[in-house]
Parts: structure tokens; sequence; C-alpha cells
């Protein structure tokens, strides 16, 4: 360090975080306001989730976790929206939703005004319900796989199961040919492995936040998860199905940001050197 | 109250429970079926009921600190006890998921969990900044790896770069999935032991405060 006070590498080094927060923000906000429209791999994980519900055959039920809180909206919202519109499009499919997480009601209710199911023909009560919050999680989750009817007997408004057409014939986990999880919640997504599939072997798809990611893969690995995703991936789902929307417009602030981050490691070592080397030399 | 309805009876409620529970998950014998449906129901409901304990409890607490004042977090409180009035009064009114719950849940809950959520990404920056460091050759590949799967996720950069894409693979597979398992076993043994012990009454933190005596066996 000079005499002077910090030399350049040091002040490089030690660059105001609101200075960081100031350039991430810009480019953050750059692609939300004009799309780049950057190129989109579609993964193998991603294909696969589409493979295996357009390989359903019709008349089968899928349970839907709405496992995720507010937080996790943006990131798993836009994957609930492509998949409900892959679900409603493929027609002939029963989409039995519940939550584990308290909001979940309320977040679907999000997505379903946001992919209008009325648009494809499909009717509340006829080829989708929510059954609502169930406390418990995993106790909850044993509960509907063993007896849904004991568990509960209403939809979310509050209204008898038995008046909806889309409840005939469901009984419990057997009743079920494909659960799906949308979960910011480890108990959530290793909670249906334990209650779900292992007793009852219904294939399971399974989308979470980022983060969640590496601790999910032993179980994709092991057969238990079908598809994992994470809900960044909804991009992908939305070129898959041909309806770009809130995920594909994501991708570019994705692609951006990540490339700032690894311009901001990079320069962060460089001024580590810099100084290490100005410090070896005497200088600042 | 005598130790056997503080300590033994609760125990071997556990234990029968515990019990039933593990004998239905492990051998599907038919009997067992229905008792443990209900008690997995019975479950549901105090979970249910443990989330208006928590309300209690809350209520609780923050009236003390309105009621001395306590610097820094008084004014806090009494925004909580209001806030915790507003939805549970809107909510009985209308439903969890009538329009005007839904509004003020979207209005503001939403808003705010969406938003201190996504404010991660700001100290992920700078943390990456500051601390992704090759100083040494553990914290070299450390920056190897994190570079690697910071530009898979970058879907323009997997195009571009599509060498990245198995590399990351390879990453996740082998040597995440590796060590994401060891984790998960040696945290399932533990859980395997802890049952165990709960179930045999020596762990008794589910009693709640029992003296030292008592924690021991004796009276």
């Amino acid at each position: 360090m000079s005499k002077k006070g910090k030399g350049f590498w040091a002040r490089l080094e030690d660059v105001p975080r609101e200075v960081l927060y100031v350039i991430l923000l810009i480019v953050f906000i750059i692609p939300m306001l004009n799309p780049i429209g950057f190129p989109v791999p579609i993964s193998d994980a991603v294909k696969k989730w589409y493979a295996t519900i357009d390989a359903m055959p019709a008349g089968s039920a899928i349970m839907i976790d709405f496992g995720y809180s507010g937080g996790g909206e943006p990131e798993l919202g836009p994957m609930a929206v492509a998949v409900y519109h892959h679900i409603f499009r493929k027609g002939g499919l029963k989409s039995i939703t519940m939550s584990t997480s308290i909001e979940g009601p309320l977040l679907w209710d999000k997505v379903i005004a946001e992919v209008k199911p009325e648009t494809y023909g499909a009717k509340y009560g006829v080829d989708y319900i929510h059954i609502g919050y169930i406390s418990g999680t995993e106790t909850a989750m044993a509960a509907v796989g063993k007896d849904l009817r004991a568990t509960t007997n209403t939809d979310y408004k509050k209204v008898s199961l038995d008046q909806f057409p889309i409840m005939q014939g469901i009984k419990d986990a057997s009743s079920f040919k494909l659960l799906i999880c949308y979960t910011t919640g480890g108990d959530q997504s290793e909670g249906w492995v334990r209650q779900w599939y292992t007793p009852y072997k219904v294939p399971y798809l399974c989308s979470v936040i980022a983060m969640m990611v590496p601790t999910m893969l032993p179980y994709q690995k092991a057969g238990q998860i079908v598809s994992l995703t994470a809900g960044a991936q909804a991009g992908e789902m939305e070129l898959l199905i041909k309806m770009p929307g809130r995920g594909i417009k994501s991708a570019d602030v994705i692609t951006l940001t990540h490339l700032l981050v690894f311009a901001f490691v990079i320069i962060g070592n460089i001024a580590y050197y810099g100084r290490k080397a100005s410090e070896r030399a005497g200088g600042g | 109250m005598s130790l056997l309805v503080r300590r033994q009876i609760p125990i071997l409620i556990v234990f029968v429970s515990a019990l039933l529970v593990m004998v239905d998950y492990f051998l599907k014998i038919p009997g067992t079926g229905p008792v443990v449906k209900d008690l997995q129901n019975w479950g549901i409901i105090l979970t249910a009921f443990a989330l208006g304990f928590g309300a209690v409890n809350l209520f609780y607490l923050h009236t003390r600190h309105i009621s001395r004042r306590t610097a820094g977090q008084w004014p806090f409180s009494i925004w909580l006890l209001l806030m915790i009035v507003v939805f549970a009064v809107i909510g009985v009114a209308t439903g969890p998921t009538g329009p005007q719950y839904s509004w003020l849940y979207n209005a503001s809950y939403f808003a705010l969990n969406a938003t201190v959520y996504s404010s991660l990404g700001f100290y992920m920056t700078t943390g990456c900044y500051r601390a992704l460091r090759a100083r040494n050759a553990e914290a070299a590949l450390l920056l190897v790896v994190g570079a690697i799967a910071l530009l898979k996720n970058a879907p323009a950069v997997a195009v571009g770069i599509p060498v990245i894409i198995p590399a990351e693979a390879w990453l996740s597979a082998i040597p995440t999935t590796s060590a994401q398992r060891g984790i998960m076993i040696g945290a399932s043994l533990g859980a395997i032991a802890l049952g165990v012990r709960t179930m045999i009454g020596r762990e008794t933190g589910f009693l709640g405060r029992l003296t030292e005596a008592e924690r021991r066996g004796g009276t």
C-alpha cells in the first residue's frame, strides 16, 4: 500500500458494494425492458419432463403440489404456468393440486389467472381442481397418499369434493399416474420421494429453486425423480411448448447477470494478484 | 404431577405411535393402515393448531415488548400485531382465497417476500467478487468449478461454449452427487439414532422442561 493511501489494485479489490449493486441493477434492468433474445439450449431434464407429460394416456390423474412461497414465485411460477399450458393443451388429463405451503392456494390462483384454462376448454372441477393447503408437510403427503378423502373432503374454496366430477375414482396415491412438485423447501421435494415414490412408485417430476438442485441430484440419479429442473429453466419449457413467456424473458437476464458475476470474479482476482505484486514491488 | 404422567406415559405414546407408523411404512401389515391413517390426520390437525398457537405466542411476546417500550422494537411490535389482526380478520371474513385477502397478500406480503428473496442476488454478487479468489490450490479449484457452474447456468453461454454443458454435467453427476450422498447418508443415520433414542426415552426434549433428576429417569 502506498503512503498516500490505498493503491489502484487495493481500491479495485475493495470496490464499494454499492457500485457493484448499481452495475448489477443496470445489467438486470436493460434486458427486462428490451429483451435481447439470446439463444437458450433445451436441457435433457426439461425434454424428459415434457416427454413424460406428453406420454400420459388420456384420463390419467396428476397430483401437483404448489409447495412454494411468494419468494420463489418469480422462479417457479413461470415453470408452473408453462407446464399447465402443456397439460391443458394436451387435454384429457386430470390435474389435482394441493399445497404443502400455506401460500400455495394464493399462488395457484395467480398461475391459473395467467394460464387461462378456459381458452383450452378446460373447466374447474372437471379438468383441474385445487384441494387446498394441507398442513403437516410430510405427514400431509403420507395422509393424502393413504386416503385423500379422509384428509380433506373439500376444495380450496370449501366446496365438497363430491360435487366435482374430476374427483370420481380418486382415492389415494395409487389413483395418480404422475406427481409434480414445485417447491422452495427441502421438506417438500424430498418428502414426496419418501411418501409417494418409495411406497407407491408414483413417477415424480420435481422443480425447485436453483440452489436446491445439488441436494436433489442424488434422488434423480437413483431414479426416484424422473426429471429434476430448476425453476430458472422455465424458458426452456416455454420454448418446447412454443409459448414464450416470463421464463424466456428472464433467460436474457440470467445470461447477462451470470456473465457479469463471472466478470466480477475475474476482476476481483486480477485486483488481488495486482495488489500482491505491487506489495512485493514495494509500491501501491 | 407424577413422573408417570409427565414422562413415562408420553414416552410410551411416542414409542407405540412411532412403531405403528414404521411397521405400516415398511411392512404393510393390513391392520395397521387405518390406525396410522388416523394418526397422520391427527398430526395434520395438530400442525394446523400449532400455527394458531404460534400466533398466540407472537401476541404474548410482542405485547410484552409494547408494554415495556423495548427500545428499537416496540413500534415494530405494534405494526406486527396490527398486521396479524388485519390478515386474520380479513382471512376469516372473506376466506383465505377471497378477493380481499388475495389483494392484501399480493399487495403486501407477496411483493415483500419476493423482494427480500431477490435481494440475495445482490449479496451473492458482492460475495463472489470478494470471496472467490484463487488464494491457494483449493480456492483455485473452487473458483474453476464455480466458474463452470456459473457459465453453464447462463443459457446463451452454454450455447456458445457447448463444452461447458458436459463439464458441468460431470461435476453435478460425480463429485456433487457423491458428496451430497455422503451428507444425506450421514444425516439419515443421525436421524435414525435420534428417532431410536426418542422412542426409548433417551431424548426428552419433546417433553418440555424436566428436572435433571427426571431427565435421568428419577423422580
